[in-house]
């Protein structure tokens, strides 16, 4: 096939196709549509292949007041389409840690680490979780034994932390470190998903059509009982649940620059941190991250015990400072900075390590291209950055001895 | 509306279907114009920032009456003060920043503009031939929205043939299928391969300036280089498809721009085959008129080859420097002038010491031919840095590695072009030597609508796709 087709004047009964042709070619064509879009969906299916039973069966949604907890002493095994086949294991006091609750052992410091599903480690097994690597480069660098007590969970915001210090506390930490990423803060007031807030399915039944179009669209799909969406939202809707999407998406986003693109492409709530000038809403998310924090931090002061914070950049966010360049009206540091100075004001310590990023090559490879939680290589990045930032002095007790400090700087 | 997007081919399309209501070329005009600034009103709606547009056709147009009219000098006048508006329009940055337009104002495809209506007035010019152009006919031709934002340049009188014939060329529904599966191949070129390929460059962009090991770097090096030349004809040659498909199912014959140019085996056959159109108007318009103009001057029989040399230099560096406004440009045009050069006196050298028959016979042998293929892809993907990046980027992408690396690196793509340009070239002839009575299975109507549904669904998917945010964490767990 060269570029050009040959396109010389055609005698008028050349033109003419046979009759049966005009049958047999689009019958043709729909049969490759179909066998493709078919074959790539079986493909896809085997490729990112999903258990029946999810990890959410083991939570319980039940208390819209501290939030989501899970079944002590419990056990699911799960897979979802990126993530490989895992047993997720709840302790007896229904924390995902590796090892049982109860009193510390003598001469250990003991880190317990809050946060949400970034911390927590989905997706990933659980020796292969910062959680599981940072003690064991704690213990090596600071030359006493330190263990990580991990009481993160799925939808644990800032609010229901706040909510739930107590519970920290009880595990009895010499440091409590609280790891944060956007989304946390997008979602920072939230106690239970949306789903299970009986207030907002309430609102969502009552919601009527604002605006005369809207009024009439309304009245014709409820007349003809049409569905809500428009068809092509409907089959939008439909492409973008097939596991052939997911298939796209994963390798489309394996490239840096497209996904960088692709994100910022993204509602404000989902990209609006990112903004040099946040919108409104993500002000207010700030805002009362701050009160949250505020109420944290003075628990936890309350206790005695160091509350160390930081920041762990999301997929887009880390890519963009790997990169070193940004779109105008982007900076991938301004929430770093914010959280910091809330942190700091309130006299927490903070740990930054999202200028490290700027050192790594590639560190979206760190994440499941898709769903955006880290994966194994994410969490060993994490696991480093946190150890080195540790250990620096920063918090008191896991100061690096100084023979171990030259043969880390060696290392690198 | 962007000029290869979905709104862009149904825009057409609908052009299209509403020209071949009427066969009569009134209506035709009437459409095509009609068209034409719909098209340009949807590119910019606000008739201010078109005005130096028009004023820049008028220029073109009033020139045209003048030589029309039999004012000889207005000639070179015209030529003269049509290429300086276009610098001063285009704001070339060897001029004086204070004299440009500081407002807004519409440029897209003025470069294009210029080729034609510089071609009307040396057309013009010309005593062997001389026609009137109505004004009519000149906006038709010049503002034709199937050849507006990126050509191909096509000749006056070629457009004249078809879109002014009392009896249009032949549309029947073999026509319109392969029209129709050009368009898909077209914007599956541009809308998914090429942006696939620019993600891969500009991936490779950004690790040349990460801390990589050497291996990785080198890697980059290589993509960076290699990737940019198909994704520029991914880009631009689906583009052309869907242009010309478009004015064909108008019934109008735009020309080919592209032929396969990655399986030329020299520099001088690449721009036989890459945008062919620019690459004829120059030679038409600048080769020949000065390489006799130096022959007239210049005597020496032993001189003519290397007047034909410099003649070359001086038609592909123009070729460069007309892609874009600033300094970068001009080595561009030095490195495509220079290949060319450098080419032709290869060749000459070669046909000297070989004689015409050794020569003749080298220039068939399989694996020479292999060698300059992999050398002309090697050479030009070189010469593209000066055209996809300006000095900073191009300092901080030679720099990244040593001159040494980056020698091996383009011997790497050197060696790997021959060898997969080669296999590319044997597999094409061994798929199109499969043939039934009616000529290659792969180019039979029953094969394009097979490929062409594919090619259309992986496109209207992947348009989608990459259109679409990247999803909230799929997992909504905070």
């Amino acid at each position: 096939m060269s570029d050009s087709n040959s396109d010389t004047q055609q005698p008028c009964n050349r033109e003419m196709l046979p009759r049966r042709d005009w049958i047999l070619m689009p019958l043709i064509g729909l049969a490759t549509i179909a066998l493709v879009a078919a074959s790539t969906e079986w493909i896809a299916r085997q490729l990112f292949s999903k258990t029946k039973t999810t990890f959410e069966s083991r939570l319980v949604y039940d208390d819209p007041s501290k939030g989501v907890r899970a079944i002590p002493n419990s056990t699911t095994w799960c897979k979802r389409e990126e993530f490989p086949l895992l047993p997720y294991r709840f302790n007896s006091c229904g924390h995902y840690a590796a090892m049982d609750c109860g009193p510390k052992p003598q001469g250990v410091h003991r880190i317990v680490m809050m946060g949400g599903s970034f911390p927590m480690g989905l997706g990933v097994a659980k020796e292969t979780t910062f959680a599981s690597l940072l003690p064991q480069a704690l213990s090596l660098q600071t030359g006493r034994k330190v263990e990580l007590y991990n009481v993160s969970m799925l939808f644990r915001s800032a609010r229901v932390l706040s909510l739930r210090t107590d519970e920290v506390i009880r595990e009895d930490p010499d440091t409590i470190l609280w790891i944060i990423s956007p989304r946390d803060v997008e979602d920072v007031s939230v106690v239970l998903p949306a789903d299970f807030m009986p207030q907002v399915v309430e609102k969502q039944v009552r919601e009527k059509p604002i605006g005369l179009l809207a009024t009439i669209k309304h009245r014709v799909q409820t007349a003809l009982s049409l569905p809500a969406a428009s068809v092509p939202d409907v089959l939008r809707a439909h492409f973008q649940s097939t596991e052939t999407a997911l298939m796209l998406r994963h390798c489309l986003y394996e490239s840096q620059s497209q996904y960088v693109k692709s994100y910022l492409m993204g509602s404000d709530s989902l990209a609006g941190f990112l903004r040099t000038d946040p919108s409104t809403e993500w002000k207010r998310r700030v805002q009362d991250f701050d009160n949250y924090d505020a109420v944290i931090e003075a628990r936890a002061k309350a206790a005695g015990v160091p509350l160390v914070v930081s920041f762990f950049p999301n997929r887009a966010q880390a890519a963009m400072i790997s990169k070193g360049e940004w779109p105008e009206g982007y900076d991938p540091y301004k929430l770093d900075g914010e959280l910091r100075s809330i942190v700091t004001s309130h006299g927490g310590i903070y740990i930054d390590i999202l200028p490290d990023f700027r050192n790594i090559s590639n560190p979206e490879k760190g994440y499941f291209p898709v769903d955006g939680h880290p994966n194994p290589e994410g969490h060993a990045i994490i696991a480093d950055l946190l150890a080195r930032e540790l250990t620096s002095g920063a918090v008191p007790g896991l100061r690096a001895t100084e023979q171990n400090q030259i043969v880390q700087e060696r290392g690198r | 509306m962007d000029s290869a997007s979905f709104q862009f081919v149904l825009f057409g399309l609908a052009a299209a279907l509403l020209s071949n209501l009427n066969r009569s070329r009134v209506w035709r005009s009437v459409v095509l114009m009609a068209a034409s600034i719909l098209f340009l009103w949807m590119l910019a709606n606000n008739p201010i920032v078109f005005l130096p547009l028009i004023g820049f056709l008028l220029l073109g147009y009033a020139g045209l009456v003048l030589i029309e009219r039999g004012l000889a000098k207005a000639w070179v006048w015209s030529l003269l003060a049509i290429i300086l508006v276009y610098v001063w329009l285009k704001k070339y940055t060897f001029l004086p920043e204070g004299i440009f337009l500081h407002s807004p104002y519409f440029t897209l495809g003025l470069s294009y503009i210029l080729f034609r209506v510089l071609h009307l007035i040396i057309e013009a010019g010309d005593t062997s031939e001389k026609r009137h152009i109505g004004i009519g006919a000149y906006l038709l031709y010049t503002l034709n929205f199937t050849t507006l934002v990126s050509g191909p340049i096509q000749r006056y009188d070629e457009f004249a043939r078809d879109q002014f014939a009392l009896e249009p060329i032949v549309m029947g529904p073999r026509t319109a299928g392969l029209q129709l599966e050009r368009i898909v191949r077209g914007f599956f070129k541009v809308n998914v391969l090429a942006m696939l390929l620019h993600a891969v460059q500009e991936d490779a962009l950004a690790q040349m300036s990460q801390p990589l090991p050497l291996a990785q770097k080198l890697f980059s090096a290589f993509r960076l280089a290699v990737v940019y030349p198909f994704f520029l004809y991914a880009n631009f040659s689906g583009y052309i498809d869907i242009v010309i498909a478009l004015a064909r199912l108008m019934r109008v014959r735009l020309p080919e721009n592209f032929d396969r140019p990655f399986s030329a085996s020299s520099f001088l056959d690449f721009w036989n085959r890459w945008h062919i159109t620019l690459s004829t108007w120059l030679k038409t318009y600048v080769y020949n008129p000065l390489l006799m103009a130096l022959m007239r001057r210049i005597s020496f029989v032993a001189l003519e080859p290397l007047l034909g040399v410099f003649c070359f230099f001086v038609t592909f560096f123009l070729v460069g420097v007309w892609h874009g406004r600033t300094s970068e440009f001009i080595l561009f045009g030095a490195l495509q002038g220079g290949g060319i050069s450098i080419n032709k006196l290869w060749q000459l050298g070669l046909a000297r010491g070989l004689g015409r028959k050794g020569y003749k016979a080298l220039a068939k042998n399989a694996i020479y031919i292999a060698f300059g293929r992999g050398l002309t892809f090697s050479w030009f993907a070189f010469t593209l840095f000066w055209f996809w990046a300006d000095w900073k980027k191009i300092d901080k992408v030679f720099t990244a590695i040593g001159i040494a690396q980056w020698l091996g690196v383009w011997l790497a793509i050197w060696v790997s072009a021959t060898v997969v340009l080669a296999l590319w070239e044997a597999l094409r002839a061994a798929l199109l030597s499969i043939k039934t009575s009616e000529g290659p299975v792969l180019t039979s109507r029953y094969a394009r609508v097979v490929y062409a549904s594919a090619l259309g669904l992986a496109a209207f998917v992947m348009t989608f796709l990459l259109n679409q945010p990247a999803p909230d964490i799929v997992y909504k767990a905070f």
